[in-house]
């Protein structure tokens, strides 16, 4: 039997009591939900397998970036070293030092066409040549004989071996201000670098557009420079008479 | 872990620009030849890792190591090999020697970084 209470009272009461039974039906519902919301191993088995495709998906763009980054040092570098110095034989020793170092060359040769009518390259530089067997490279002079490098020094467009009749590795044009001035040839590399990769093409474009340029600007100042100290001394020699 | 001071040994300017590049971060002391690089350590009594190359003019990297392995003070510094000279004999060679690895050249750098976080945590050295 229910007391007599005071209306609001009352009221207040049986809002308590709605209160408390809610409360217990939550109490329930949250007692069941570990149960409701523990996966089951099926799930968790292919969440699992989610974040295992997702770490090797990232581990392998990972080992994308690192390429990358590395191929784009190698270029910055290259592309650096190539325009630090004004002096030509720095230029020609970093020409080599990319082709040793970076694509692994072990026998390689600077050609730049001679600036009277012959026709011929002089040999600017050469590197494990004494093993060359085709003597086409001596006493400083190519004189023509090999395919590739005869087209590449006459059309000025890179060429990646192998190519019929011709020995060569590589052959990179060396332009200025488009015009084809040389070629390294690249005749041989290291046995422990079976052959040039997809990467090595970027440092070959590199060599192309810069290496003679570089060269170019070096042996210009360097000229420019020997010219002004001579008319340095001749004014020097003059003032004193 | 990293190494506190790293002695670059190699006659190409290229290389060490390489070097600076990659092991940023790492302080580097710069030799072109085994002669300097000897002198380097006398200057530099904490370089705790060497990188060497083999060919260079005035004291190759093998007489360099010889002399490192001989003295007792530098016969702890851990060697890297980085050089063209890749056949099986020229890494036998090399590790004979005393060197704790032997990188050819061309290399990746994430290779040669491997290399010398190996090292570096093998030998324990502090960051």
């Amino acid at each position: 039997m229910k007391p007599d209470l005071p209306p609001r009272l009352g009221n207040a009461l049986e809002e308590l009591r709605a209160t408390l039974d809610r409360a217990a039906e939550l109490a329930k519902e949250i007692e069941k939900q570990p149960e409701a919301a523990a996966p089951s191993v099926p799930e968790l088995q292919a969440q699992l397998d989610d974040v295992r495709s997702d770490r090797e998906e990232l581990s392998s763009k990972l080992a994308e970036y690192e390429s990358q980054v590395s191929r784009l040092m190698n270029l910055y570098v290259a592309t650096y070293q190539l325009h630090a110095t004004l002096d030509p034989a720095e230029v020609q020793a970093t020409i080599a030092e990319i082709a040793i170092n970076l694509l692994g060359a072990e026998r390689f040769v600077l050609l730049f066409w001679k600036t009277d009518e012959s026709g011929e390259c002089e040999i600017a530089f050469s590197q494990g040549m004494k093993a060359d067997q085709s003597g086409l490279y001596k006493e400083g002079i190519y004189a023509g004989g090999d395919p590739a490098v005869d087209a590449t020094l006459a059309d000025g467009v890179l060429r990646i071996g192998p190519m019929d009749g011709s020995d060569v590795l590589a052959c990179v044009p060396l332009t200025v201000q488009g015009t084809t001035v040389g070629a390294l040839v690249i005749l041989k590399l290291f046995d422990h670098k079976q052959s040039l990769k997809p990467e090595d093409r970027d440092l070959l474009d590199l060599l192309a557009a810069h290496a003679a340029s570089a060269l170019f600007a070096a042996r210009v100042y360097s000229t420019t420079d020997r010219k002004l100290k001579t008319l340095e001394s001749l004014v020097k020699l003059v003032r004193r008479q | 872990m990293k190494p506190k001071k790293v002695l670059v040994v190699d006659d190409s300017k290229l290389l060490h620009r390489m070097f600076e590049m990659m092991l940023r971060g790492y302080p580097l002391v710069h030799a072109y030849d085994g002669r300097e690089a000897l002198d380097r350590l006398a200057e530099h009594k904490d370089v705790d890792l060497i990188l060497l190359d083999i060919n260079m003019p005035r004291m190759n990297g093998l007489e360099f190591l010889a002399a490192v392995k001989a003295n007792a003070e530098l016969a702890k510094i851990p060697v890297v090999i980085i050089t063209t000279e890749g056949t099986e004999d020229d890494t036998q060679r090399g590790l004979q020697a005393g060197a704790s690895a032997y990188v050819k050249k061309p290399f990746r750098n994430e290779e040669l970084l491997g290399v010398i976080n190996r090292l570096s945590a093998g030998t324990g050295t502090p960051a």
